[in-house]
């Protein structure tokens, strides 16, 4: 059994970007929310949210120099 | 006549059950907020669109697959049947507050949720949210259960997707920007050839735009709740808050700053975001639409920044450029989030005429077609202008000359630039006479003296392009019975571009014996 065999995650790689990176996003998106309601405000949360965007923005970046 | 309606009563069916299901997914909040005096309502709510959904895709389900007509009255209707049977959360648990539920602890109610006992406040903010307007019958949104909060919230967010996938995918035709403006050589004509996987690829780039949208606001300062719901309704320019001040309440910089990309991304076409995220970034200057959302929202801002601060009530260059940017920008986009108010600075109905009427005018122009965003739409206008100085220079030519309209890249024949001109020449007339009308409608139901004409026209304006920003005349008190009617049809008619109501109205109107 792969990851991809799990319920919620089938669902996104079959119904989602078809691009790995942006299906990882739509599947990591809510889990970091859900990390921010429970952790607060904080060092690690922060960072974590920076590195969601900078991971959006990167990649979005990278497919533009690679077309 | 009975295929028609068999048509539109299995595809209604759906968008009743859809409606349901979205009200059953909401049972969530109450859950993890401890509102369980909010379920018993909340469930009826759902059940009941449920019900009569499932009836009529039962009953019609073997119907005709629907064409372009169909498709035009089931969106007015659609829409108009989602902000009926909408309103029944916030009018149930107005109720239910009010009465009290058995074996419940239930809180006290307030005078703003009061409000929703009455069924026409009830649906205005359901129309209000469903159509991504924005103008509310609340006097203080902070006092709400969280319940109520988020589906006023999960109301817009909703009703921006519906909006793209019906300019996108269901009404695209000439004129309308999202057929023709995809046409040219380098692009596919709508994001993908089928409706279901260009709803799919709109869904997966909303969702993902929220995420990212959640967090930057997040990040900006705002609490999560707030940021959530914010991210929401600013990506889907529907400019409902959380707050009593709408984004005034936090009066922040950072805050203020940070959303405004939220809402230029609500208002560029979703078409272009997917050839953006594909990496195809050159449509960020090579699409006449992207383009313009840029330069007329920084010439837009420059202009309104220019009145605030050299003849306005701004005493810094600073100031005037904080909330001339951010006001301009949520007025073109559509969005309706509000900082100029009395509680930090001075209100938008405080400012001088001529800076209200420069933000009518962003309201009334809007942004890109296939976006959230409403007013005439940035396509039409250019489309107008280019028209218009075509067929003035017309004059200069010989008879025998064969002249090409080109716009966004395309070269339209004679034919083809008269159809496109005619569309838009018609939704923008049609614009401004509602508008018109709208606004003696309201000046002859308001007390006299209390509002000025700018005041008014800037009302309607808001309504009709679903903006939502405020001169202060919208509110459960305020506004009149007859002009809360009045703005329901402005509400609607704006968010489906006029030409499907007015389509549906002709059809029940003709077909039901009651003109010939």
């Amino acid at each position: 059994m792969t990851p991809r065999d799990l319920p919620v995650v089938s669902v996104v790689f079959d119904a989602g970007a078809d691009d790995r990176v942006f299906d990882s996003l739509l599947l990591v998106g809510p889990l970091i929310i859900a990390l921010i309601v429970a952790l607060g405000r904080s060092l690690v949360t922060e960072v974590v949210a920076i590195a969601y965007i900078a991971m959006f923005v990167g990649y979005t970046l990278y497919q533009w120099v690679r077309t | 006549m009975n295929g028609t309606v068999a048509t539109v009563g299995r595809d209604l069916g759906r968008i009743l059950e859809a409606l349901g299901g979205l009200m059953l997914i909401s049972l969530v909040v109450p859950i993890v907020w401890g509102e369980y005096f909010l379920l018993p309502a909340l469930l009826v709510s759902a059940l009941v669109p449920l019900a009569i959904g499932r009836l009529l895709y039962r009953r019609f389900k073997d119907a005709e697959a629907p064409g372009r007509f169909h498709g035009m009255i089931v969106a007015a209707l659609g829409w108009f049947s989602v902000g009926v049977f909408g309103s029944l959360p916030f009018l149930l648990i107005a109720w239910s507050v009010q009465l009290g539920v058995p074996g419940v602890a239930t809180p006290a109610g307030t005078a703003t949720l009061a409000a929703f006992t009455d069924p026409l406040n009830a649906v205005f903010e359901s129309m209000s949210g469903f159509t991504g307007t924005g103008l509310t019958m609340t006097d203080n949104e902070e006092v709400l259960p969280r319940t109520l909060q988020w589906w006023r919230t999960f109301t817009e967010w909703v009703g921006g997707v519906g909006v793209i996938v019906l300019t996108t995918a269901i009404l695209s035709r000439p004129g309308s920007g999202s057929l023709t403006l995809y046409e040219s050589e380098a692009r596919s004509e709508k994001i993908h050839p089928s409706i279901v996987s260009t709803v799919r690829t709109i869904w997966w780039i909303f969702i993902l735009f929220t995420f990212i949208s959640i967090l930057i606001l997040w990040l900006a300062g705002m609490p999560i709740w707030g940021a959530i719901n914010h991210a929401m309704t600013g990506l889907a320019t529907g400019g409902f808050s959380i707050t009593d001040n709408s984004i005034a309440t936090y009066d922040s910089v950072a805050i203020d700053f940070a959303l405004v990309p939220v809402m230029l991304l609500g208002s560029i076409a979703f078409p272009v975001h997917y050839l953006i995220l594909q990496g195809d970034l050159r449509n960020l200057y090579a699409d006449l639409q992207t383009r313009w959302v840029f330069g007329y929202m920084g010439i837009g801002s420059a202009l309104l920044w220019a009145f605030l601060y050299l003849a306005g009530p701004y005493e810094t260059p600073f100031a005037a450029l904080r909330y001339g940017l951010f006001q301009f920008v949520s007025a073109a986009t559509c969005t309706g989030f509000q900082t100029a108010v009395d509680a930090t600075n001075v209100a938008l109905g405080g400012w001088p005429s001529y800076a209200q009427l420069t933000v009518a005018f962003a309201m009334f122009v809007g942004g890109a077609a296939g976006s959230t965003a409403g007013g005439i739409k940035l396509i039409r206008g250019l489309t107008l202008v280019k028209g218009i100085r075509h067929q003035i220079a017309d004059v200069f030519y010989p008879e025998s000359a064969v002249r090409r309209l080109e716009i966004n890249g395309r070269r339209l024949n004679e034919e083809e630039a008269s159809r496109e001109f005619m569309e838009a020449a018609i939704i923008v007339v049609l614009w401004i006479t509602f508008l018109v009308v709208g606004t003696f409608l309201l000046l002859l139901t308001l007390p006299s003296g209390e509002y000025s004409v700018a005041n008014v026209l800037f009302e309607v304006a808001s309504a009709q392009g679903n903006v939502g920003l405020s001169a202060g005349i919208t509110g459960p008190d305020s506004l009149p019975t007859l002009g809360k009617i009045a703005f329901l049809f402005h509400m609607w008619i704006g968010r489906l571009e006029i030409i499907p109501v007015l389509v549906m109205l002709r059809t029940v109107f003709k077909r039901g014996g009651l003109y010939r």
